[in-house]
């Protein structure tokens, strides 16, 4: 049994990760790399008595120290040494990816050059010289169509021969020019006389070059002065003839032997075309017609991906609060379980599971659109539209889209942070994002401006939603001079070509979004479903005011009086919307509106006359489960037409339509009572602004690697949300309202 | 003249980097060289950032990281 190690490179946009997907399709495992927010791809594959680990470094457009892709990459290559490379290259533009592969063959391990996208290329007219290039860089040179899987047989046959000793390309060594190569030697015999020891852990001719181009990092790994004597002397015969920087020269020769190498063996027919891409950019970024179509773009996107979800986390939330918990509660009882252990049974863990089965739609639909925009290389172009504005409040062009999509749920704005390239970007934007009003907020805002401001219902609401943005910039403004100091962002990104995705492509990073998901935030989702249980209902059977969460709120309550909402049913409701923003309404329905015959009612009845009761039920289930079921059947089938009708209908946030019913109208009445229409105003943007829900914090620590940026997201945003409810509160009532 | 300073539509040869640092570096990653010769593409419709073509490829860059090319216009 022969084991290999087989690493993948390749600049962004080169259809890498098509590649991949060719190459492995559903057997990729998808992580992190150890401590940072990059995405990790591997897979395992087996062809006959050859195992192949296959690992996806980041795209990258260099191996230079500066991004942290870069510093994964090159430490995945030089530290776990694997034994071969496929360096996947975008044959439209092959000098610039050229310009890694020249980085790669300082490693000297063998390479396998995959002229990605070839298809195109031909049809831009170029030609090739494969035997020439194959042997200019001693690498294997494999045309490839990831998108149609052509060359992936090829790629696998040599790794097999590979593997058998029968490959007989070997990486060149790339020539400097005399200057340098003096210079290396020198560093090449200090080093095998001073530190022998780190010789054996890094190429010897990569780390002289390294050490050459003074690479912080790898200084600091091997101790090496920058003033140490030897490197002084390396350097001090090319310093007095060349003008510029060491890391200037290096760079200028490497894109040298690209451009060489390029020009040796590719000729261009000319072909009479234009540029397809030169044409839709010609439009989508005109100076006049760029940001309205940016923004019908974006209408668009934000209409799918919650128009089209939610029917369909509609249909999942009332199956499970409806259909499924009826039954579970029936079985249980019929079982003579405890009272206390079905409410936690049917109100905890079903509950829990629907907590996060919810999720999914909205997940997928949103997944599936952020790559899909990738892939077709828009976001770059919305990027470029917008970074003039995100530029502002210290972010990158491209935070815009996590933002808008934070409009509909934060939960996967938050795994949409991803597209950025920082990991400085990605966290701002994240702390950004729960400022962005979120569908859950909706049904609070809805009860209560219903209550106190129907005649304005529309103002206000509005208001809200423009509250929330302003404070965004300000927040941004803020912790750009604060928390994230001194990392300016850098803006260099190229535009590729537009490029139809491929849908293979999107199901696979979909389902792993999915799948990740499920297994890393549900348990914690349902986790947390169960203790809010727990809160409220401990001790069993008492009122909610002497429940662990009443007794909490009545604790806290002190801290909400100025806000003008010192209530102990205000401040538990609000610890209640820690679970989901939309919480704070069924919570507040449960403490105000006494228990109509739902919770408590129901069960201290149900005691009394336990016996009819279970005749009854036994009867209803007779003909009630397949009733239930096929109901259930055919409401799925109406949202999956809603998703699909919605698409094509026009404009209309789903949850807007809440509808009101009973319970709904007396938890308002009370609710008249309680507040006044001031105390409401800063009640609602209380809820607004203060921390976001777990949800959103389970979502943080999975891409972010630990709880430190939700536990900051939290302070900031509840201190942020009290200050601005208490000058509501107070301003207002010196204004006298 | 600054690389900043060029109307859309121009062709020019990059003189000189004044960039320092990370970005500096990713300038020279990306094909951003003193003897290369760029055209400016577009000008983003909010005025910054700008698209410019190098080594057979765009590259968008804000104005801020372009004041610090020096270039000589060819056409």
């Amino acid at each position: 049994m022969k084991r290999l190690t087989v690493a993948v490179a390749g600049n962004p946009n080169s259809g890498k990760s098509t590649l991949i997907n060719a190459i492995a399709g559903t057997s990729l495992q998808v992580g992190n790399w150890p401590g940072v927010t990059v995405e990790k791809k591997m897979a395992t594959l087996k062809i006959e008595d050859l195992t192949i680990k296959l690992v996806d470094l980041p795209g990258t457009y260099s191996l230079s120290p500066y991004t942290q892709e870069e510093v994964i990459a090159r430490d995945f290559l030089v530290k776990e040494k694997p034994d071969i490379i496929i360096d996947v290259a975008d044959s439209t533009n092959l000098e610039r990816n050229l310009y890694l592969t020249v980085q790669l063959l300082e490693l000297g391990i063998p390479v396998i050059l995959a002229l990605n996208i070839f298809d195109e290329a031909k049809k831009k007219g170029y030609e090739f010289d494969i035997v020439k290039l194959e042997e200019l860089l001693g690498v294997k040179v494999i045309p490839t169509v990831a998108t149609k899987k052509d060359g992936v047989e090829d790629i696998l046959h040599y790794i097999k021969e590979f593997a058998e000793g029968k490959s007989v390309h070997s990486p060149k060594k790339i020539k400097y020019g005399d200057d340098i190569e003096n210079s290396l030697k020198i560093i090449e015999e200090a080093l095998k006389t001073s530190n022998p020891s780190i010789l054996s852990l890094y190429p010897s001719r990569w780390l002289a070059l390294k050490i050459l181009e003074e690479d912080q990092l790898v200084l600091k790994e091997t101790g090496i002065n920058e003033d140490a004597y030897f490197l002084k002397k390396a350097k001090e015969h090319f310093i007095n003839a060349h003008e510029e920087d060491i890391e200037s020269i290096l760079a200028d020769i490497r894109y040298g032997i690209a451009s060489g190498v390029t020009r040796e063996i590719l000729s261009k027919r000319e072909v009479r075309r234009s540029d397809l891409t030169e044409r839709i950019d010609r439009v989508v970024l005109n100076r006049y017609l760029g940001i309205p179509i940016f923004l019908t773009a974006m209408w668009l996107v934000f209409k799918i991906a919650f128009d089209f979800s939610s029917p369909l986390s509609d249909w999942i939330d009332s199956t499970i609060s409806g259909v499924v918990t009826k039954w579970s509660k029936f079985v249980l009882e019929t079982m003579g379980t405890p009272q206390w252990l079905v409410s936690l049974a049917t109100e905890g863990v079903i509950a829990g599971v629907g907590a996060v089965l919810v999720f999914l739609p909205v997940i997928a639909v949103m997944m599936f659109i952020i790559t899909f925009l990738e892939g077709s290389g828009y976001m770059a172009r919305a990027a470029f539209v917008m970074d003039r504005l995100m530029h502002y409040i210290g972010l990158h062009g491209k935070s815009f889209i996590p933002m808008l999509l934070g409009f509909g749920c934060n939960v996967p704005s938050i795994y949409a942070t991803r597209v950025l390239e920082t990991e400085r970007d990605r966290k701002l934007t994240a702390m950004l994002v729960p400022l962005m009003s979120c569908g859950a907020r909706l049904p609070v805002y809805v009860i209560f401006i219903g209550a106190f401001f129907a005649q304005n219902a529309a103002n206000v609401l509005w208001s809200l939603y423009v509250l929330g943005i302003l404070m965004a910039v300000l927040l941004g403004l803020f912790l750009k001079r604060t928390l994230f100091k001194g990392f300016a962002p850098v803006f260099i990104m190229e535009l590729p070509p537009y490029r139809v995705p491929v849908l293979r492509d999107l199901m696979v990073h979909t389902w792993q979004k999915l799948k990740h998901f499920v297994v890393k935030a549900g348990t914690y989702i349902f986790a947390v479903s169960i203790i809010m249980w727990f809160l409220l209902n401990t001790p069993y059977g008492v009122e909610k005011e002497h429940s662990i969460l009443g007794r909490i709120g009545k604790t806290i309550s002190p801290v909400f009086a100025p806000l003008g909402f010192g209530t102990w049913e205000a401040s538990s409701s609000l610890v209640a919307g820690l679970i989901a923003k939309e919480v704070v309404v069924s919570t507040m329905a449960q403490i105000y509106v006494d228990d109509k015959g739902e919770n408590k009612g129901e069960s201290e009845a149900a005691e009394v006359n336990e016996e009819g009761r279970d005749e009854n039920l036994k009867k209803e289930t007779e003909m009630g489960f397949f009733e239930d079921l096929k109901e259930t059947v055919i409401s799925f089938a109406v949202a999956v037409r809603d998703s699909f009708v919605s698409l094509f209908s026009g404009l209309g946030i789903h949850s807007l339509k809440a509808e009101e019913d009973e319970e709904q109208k007396t938890l308002q009445s009370k609710l008249k009572g309680i507040f006044s229409p001031l105390s409401a105003y800063a009640f609602l943007v209380f809820v607004l602004l203060y921390w976001p829900c777990v949800v959103v914090g389970i979502a943080m620590r999975q891409e972010f690697g630990s709880w430190k940026l939700y536990g900051q997201t939290m302070i900031i945003h509840s201190v942020l949300a009290w200050l601005v409810a208490f000058l509501i509160f107070q301003g207002g009532k010196m204004l006298g309202f | 003249m600054k690389l900043s300073e060029l109307k859309v539509g121009q062709t020019a040869k990059i003189l000189s980097l004044s960039s320092k640092g990370a970005i500096k570096r990713r300038l020279m990653d990306m094909g951003v060289l003193s003897g290369e010769i760029l055209r400016i593409e577009k000008v983003a419709p909010l005025g910054d950032p700008i698209d410019i073509v190098i080594k057979n490829y765009h590259l968008s860059l804000r104005k801020n990281e372009a004041d610090e090319i020096e270039v000589e216009v060819i056409e």
